[in-house]
C-alpha cells in the first residue's frame, strides 16, 4: 500500500510541477491536492511501518514548489495580447479591399430608411 | 479550436425582429472580452475578443463595420497562435450585410471567406481562400433574413426585450461556411450579475443550435445582455464538445447610449 501511495505521490507530484511551468499553471492545484492525499497518505502508512520516508518528503517539496510558481503565476503575471502587428496589417489592408467592393454594389438608398421586420420562428 | 470564435459568437446570436430599430449601435464602440476555458472548475483565460464598430464611407453610401477580432493570450502563442478576423459591412440603421469577411488563422489552420450579399434576388457570392491558395468560388441562394455571423451578433442588440415574455423561443438562421444554421434562443428573463464594468442588470437568454457539434446541451448556454439601451453582451457561459467556456466583459467604450 504504501508503495502504491508513495508512487501516485510521486507521479501527481511531478505533473504539478510539469503544469506549473505550462500556461495552464493554475490547473496545477489539482495533481497538487491528488499528491498532497497521496503523500500525507504514504506517509501515515509509513510512519506505522517505521520505513524511511525520504522519498514522501521529497513529493512534498515538489508539491509546495508546484504551488509557489502557480500561485506567484496566479497574482503577480498578467494576461496580455502582444505580436498583433499582423492582424493590425491585415484589418487595414481588408477594409481597404472592401471599400472597392463595396464601390462596385448596388447599394439602395431605401435599405437606409427600412427597417428589418422579418420574423423567421 | 477551430470554431472557437464562431462559438464565441453563437452564444451570442439569434434573428428575429419585432420591428427593431437600431437604437443600440453607434461607430466607435469598442467592446473587449475575455474567453476562458473551465476545465474542471478552474478557468483559464485564452484569449481576448473584441468587438468594434466603426464608419465606413464609399461614394455612394455611408456603411456601418462591425468587426470581431479573437487573439489569443501571449502565455498561449506558442502552443496554439489564434489570430482570426470576422468583419461585416451593414447598413447602418437595419444591419442588413452587404460584404461579410473571415479571416482564420489558427496555428498551422488558414482559411478567408468571403461574402458578398445581393439582398435584391437572396443570393451570396462566396469566395473561400485555404492555405495552399486554393480559392473556390460559390453562388449562393440563401433565406431571406440569413445574415453572416457578425451581423447576427450585433441584430440581437436591436430586439426588443422589453416587450418579450420569459419563456418566449426564437428561431435565427446564419449563413456560416456556406451553409445555413438554424439556431434557437429562449429568453429567461432579467437577473443581476456582477462584471469587470460593474453589477448590471441583465436580460438572460438561452441558446442552441441544430448543428450537434457546434453547442451541447439543451439550456447549457447561455447569454447576458445588459438590460439597457446598450444590450450589450457582458457575459456568455456555453458548453461545446471539448468542455466548458465563459465569455466575460472587460471594457466597453464608445457606447451609444
Amino acid at each position: 500500500m504504501k508503495k502504491a501511495f508513495t508512487f501516485f505521490a510521486i507521479i501527481t507530484s511531478s505533473l504539478a510541477i510539469i503544469m506549473a511551468v505550462l500556461p495552464i499553471s493554475n490547473l496545477a492545484i489539482l495533481p497538487s491536492i491528488a499528491a498532497i492525499i497521496f503523500g500525507v497518505s504514504a506517509f501515515y502508512v509509513s510512519k506505522k511501518t517505521g520505513t524511511p520516508k525520504k522519498i514522501i518528503q521529497f513529493t512534498f517539496i515538489l508539491t509546495f514548489v508546484a504551488l509557489a510558481i502557480s500561485g506567484y503565476k496566479a497574482f503577480f503575471t498578467t494576461t496580455i495580447v502582444e505580436n498583433t502587428d499582423v492582424i493590425d496589417a491585415k484589418e487595414i489592408q481588408f477594409e481597404e479591399e472592401a471599400i472597392q467592393e463595396l464601390e462596385g454594389l448596388d447599394i439602395n438608398d431605401a435599405d437606409f430608411t427600412e427597417i428589418d421586420t422579418q420574423e423567421i420562428d | 479550436m477551430m470554431r472557437l470564435p464562431f462559438i464565441f459568437a453563437l452564444i451570442i446570436t439569434f434573428n428575429f425582429s419585432i420591428s427593431a430599430q437600431n437604437k443600440a449601435i453607434a461607430a466607435g464602440e469598442k467592446l473587449t472580452f475575455t474567453a476562458s476555458y473551465n476545465m474542471s472548475g478552474i478557468l483559464t483565460d485564452l484569449a481576448q475578443v473584441t468587438m468594434e464598430t466603426s464608419e465606413v464611407k464609399t461614394s455612394k453610401s455611408t456603411l456601418l463595420k462591425l468587426k470581431c477580432t479573437a487573439v489569443t493570450y501571449s502565455k498561449w502563442d506558442n502552443f496554439f497562435k489564434i489570430r482570426d478576423i470576422y468583419e461585416s459591412y451593414v447598413n447602418p440603421k437595419t444591419l442588413k450585410p452587404y460584404l461579410y469577411n473571415r479571416d482564420v488563422n489558427e496555428g498551422s489552420y488558414y482559411k478567408n471567406m468571403k461574402y458578398t450579399f445581393n439582398p435584391s434576388n437572396n443570393t451570396v457570392k462566396s469566395i473561400q481562400k485555404k492555405k495552399n491558395n486554393k480559392i473556390e468560388q460559390k453562388n449562393l441562394t440563401i433565406h431571406s433574413g440569413s445574415k453572416d455571423i457578425v451581423s447576427t451578433i450585433y441584430y440581437l442588440r436591436v430586439l426588443d426585450f422589453k416587450n418579450m415574455a420569459i419563456g418566449t423561443n426564437k428561431s435565427f438562421t446564419i449563413l456560416f461556411d456556406r451553409e445555413e444554421i438554424k439556431g434557437l434562443i429562449t429568453y429567461l428573463g432579467k437577473e443581476t450579475i456582477s462584471t469587470a464594468i460593474g453589477k448590471k442588470e441583465c436580460y438572460k437568454l438561452a441558446i442552441g443550435s441544430s448543428e450537434a457539434n457546434v453547442l451541447k446541451g439543451k439550456n447549457s448556454n447561455y447569454l447576458y445582455l445588459t438590460a439597457d439601451e446598450n444590450k450589450i453582451p457582458v457575459y456568455g457561459k456555453f458548453k461545446i464538445p471539448v468542455g466548458n467556456g465563459e465569455l466575460k466583459i472587460k471594457s466597453a467604450t464608445g457606447l451609444k447610449n
